[in-house]
């Protein structure tokens, strides 16, 4: 018997697909088909909230974790606060791109067809706890991108966006394919639970060579997904070429959907191999941070700018991984890091969500990424200016924006390991703050105090308006973002549930 | 490591069929990735694909050998073929498919270096063991478990087949001109 209410989520949203695909068949306004979209990811936020307090209504049999298909598929806090990000972060990125796609000769529905299809499969992917499972639940988020990287069609750097994007995306596919497959030879299990514990048994014999192939090639798959330096080339091309709400979807859902099959598959299927995969994402770490913050410093085009800050953020989420470092963690200390990785990540997309909801918005005025045109918008647009500070001094992590606590939790969860190598890890990381502070104030700076340049009507942009659909999503992820960083209980209290998912099941 | 002594090795007449696969495999993945023809490159392609479906069979894997066949040299050749065709590219020797010398030597480091690795790590890890009586998998048995346990894996792959569809064909058609959407011909 199918338990449906866990499936719920999965369902609806499969469903909303499909009647976004039918409602595209009507000569409607395309924006209709958006607002299908919405309503579908609204209604399958619903079972996610019925199953997150299933205890206290009285309809709902609390039967706790919920697993499926014989281990493979779970429904736990975990995956339902992930579940929750996503259908959140895409209703956003869904906002972003009505108007942009009305600005310009769009496909439109096919486009929310895509981007609600990738939605599913990162939905499928917070509840994968098996190889299988999740290896296509990452198919189905990435799939769908590839094409909407390139739906700027006349465009060639968008083309040369998408095409990047695509090959690097299959052969990444391809390396972690391969090495599932050794996973999945040497113990002869595809649950993470199996292969928990079935590697107990490895250390030491013939096989482990195999396993620790297998362990890095799967690891080197999802660097390429969370494009982690040295495997990050394709990451400022395809950014800056692809439609900027798709560049927003990528840099939030689509990254976090990588870092949670990250997060799974190490802290589950590997949970005994820390001495390998904490040395690998040590090394992924310090490089991402150090590598995307000083090309950050160097960038003129803002999407350029945000990309290389993706990089980097992309370090300062792997750094609690990469604090496993340090021999003999135990349990609470791993907890720790968990807690850590899952906060910085719900942080992560309301922030850089709203820098991006800020650049559309701004690029739909100026029609430039250009930082330089972008200079005295307080003059001419102080609401979008103040925004652009919130959202850009949050990513860097300052008091009182939300920004500021995912980094507290990050370098704590570093610290309570201890050790040379935490320390080390510790200190690259708060380098790194300082970089980044730079180049996030830098444009705050221009759009503050430099003069307009010329060339920038400021009459005619000063009366221009904001998109209803794009100031909703401003307000949204304003919120967020304040909200969070007055009150940091409410994500503590939030990533607190995960934590019983990193004590194992 | 390997166990079994040469007099066993060629004692047993499963090995040179293995081989009489094998070797021609090997040929055949050698010429894909040097022969400076798409069309060439993509028959032996065919061959390469054959020969490891042959190697399925010698192994009692008859599922994945047949998938493999239609699948792989059924389905995915035959679209490459088409593409070439459809896109008019050009077909025959193609320039520009050579790397300078310095290219090719470190992808041939880099690609040796993992076939040492990945060989020696296999070797140590399965050079002793043989292979037990091969079990006849029903094709019965794998619709059961994909309709049961796999059941998530098989749905999704199926919305990852229909967005591939539908984005690939907005990608590929012609965009209506502004006149014909203007005369409410098309739409986008």
């Amino acid at each position: 018997m199918i338990d449906y209410h866990a499936l719920a989520p999965e369902l609806l949203l499969a469903g909303t697909v499909l009647a976004v695909l039918t409602v595209d068949l009507l000569r409607v306004e395309k924006y209709w088909v958006a607002v299908v979209g919405l309503f579908g990811l609204f209604l399958s936020f619903i079972p996610v909230l019925t199953l997150g307090f299933c205890d206290t209504l009285t309809f709902c049999e609390d039967t706790g974790t919920r697993f499926l298909f014989g281990e493979s598929y779970a429904v736990d806090s975990f995956s339902l606060v992930l579940k929750a990000l996503f259908l959140g972060s895409a209703f956003v990125a869904v906002l972003l791109s009505v108007g942009y796609l009305e600005s310009d000769r769009f496909w439109q529905g096919e486009f929310y067809f895509l981007m609600l299809s990738s939605v599913l499969g990162a939905v499928v992917m917070a509840s994968s706890r098996d190889l299988v499972t999740i290896f296509v639940a990452l198919e189905l988020v990435t799939g769908p991108t590839f094409l909407m990287a390139g739906w700027r069609k006349g465009d060639p750097r968008s083309n040369e966006a998408m095409l990047k994007f695509f090959i690097i995306g299959v052969l990444s596919a391809a390396l972690l394919l391969f090495g599932m497959s050794l996973v999945y030879g040497t113990t002869g299990e595809l649950t993470f639970a199996g292969i928990r514990a079935e590697a107990a048994g490895i250390r030491g014999g013939d096989l482990e060579a195999l396993f620790t192939v297998g362990v890095l090639f799967t690891l080197l798959g999802f660097a390429f997904k969370v494009s982690a330096v040295p495997f990050h080339f394709w990451t400022p091309d395809t950014y800056e070429g692809s439609p900027t709400p798709v560049t927003a979807y990528l840099s939030v859902v689509s990254k976090t959907a990588g870092f949670v099959g990250l997060l799974a598959i190490c802290y589950l299927a590997f949970r005994d191999a820390t001495f390998l995969w904490g040395p690998a994402l040590w090394v992924l770490a310090a490089a991402s941070m150090t590598v995307g913050n000083l090309a950050a410093l160097r960038q003129t085009n803002i999407v350029r700018l945000l990309g290389y800050s993706s990089i980097a953020q992309g370090g300062f989420i792997l750094v609690p991984f990469g604090a496993a470092v340090a021999a003999g963690v135990t349990d609470v200390q791993l907890e720790e890091a968990f807690f850590a990785t899952v906060t910085y990540l719900l942080i992560y997309a309301f922030m850089n969500l709203g820098a991006f909801a800020v650049i559309i918005a701004g690029g739909n005025r100026l029609r430039s990424a250009e930082i330089g045109d972008w200079a005295g918008m307080f003059g001419y647009a102080p609401g979008l200016a103040t925004m652009l500070a919130v959202f850009f001094f949050s990513l860097a992590g300052i008091p009182p924006l939300a920004g500021w606590f995912a980094k507290f939790v990050m370098f704590r969860a570093v610290l309570s390991v201890g050790g040379g190598w935490a320390a080390a890890l510790a200190i690259i990381a708060a380098v790194n703050s300082v970089i980044a502070f730079v180049y996030y104030a830098k444009v705050v700076k221009s759009a503050f105090m430099d003069p307009a340049p010329e060339h920038v009507a400021v009459a005619d942009l000063a009366r221009m308006p904001t998109v209803p659909s794009l100031q909703f999503a401003l307000v949204l992820t304003v919120a967020g973002v304040i909200v969070l960083g007055i009150f940091p209980g409410i994500i503590a209290e939030i990533g607190e549930l995960t934590k019983t998912f990193a004590s194992g099941f | 490591m390997v166990a079994v002594t040469a007099g066993d090795w060629f004692s047993t007449p499963e090995n040179y069929v293995f081989l009489a696969i094998a070797l021609p495999l090997v040929f055949a993945g050698w010429r894909v990735v040097t022969s400076s023809n798409v069309v060439h490159a993509v028959l032996y392609l065919v061959g390469a694909l054959g020969g490891s479906a042959a190697l399925f069979l010698l192994l009692g894997a008859e599922f994945v050998a047949w998938a493999v066949v239609l699948v792989y040299i059924g389905a995915v050749v035959v679209l490459f073929l088409f593409g070439i065709m459809i896109t008019r590219a050009p077909i025959g020797v193609e320039v520009e498919l050579s790397h300078p010398l310095r290219v090719r030597i470190s992808a041939a480091l880099v690609s040796g270096a993992l076939f040492v690795l990945i060989a020696i790590a296999a070797l140590t890890a399965f050079g002793s063991e043989s292979i037990p009586e091969a079990e006849v998998t029903r094709t019965a048995d794998i619709g059961q478990s994909i309709f049961e346990r796999f059941v998530i894996p098989f749905e999704v792959v199926s919305v990852v087949l229909l967005a591939a569809l539908v984005g690939g064909i907005v990608i590929a058609r012609r965009d209506p001109s502004p006149e014909e959407i203007a005369a409410g011909k098309e739409t986008l």
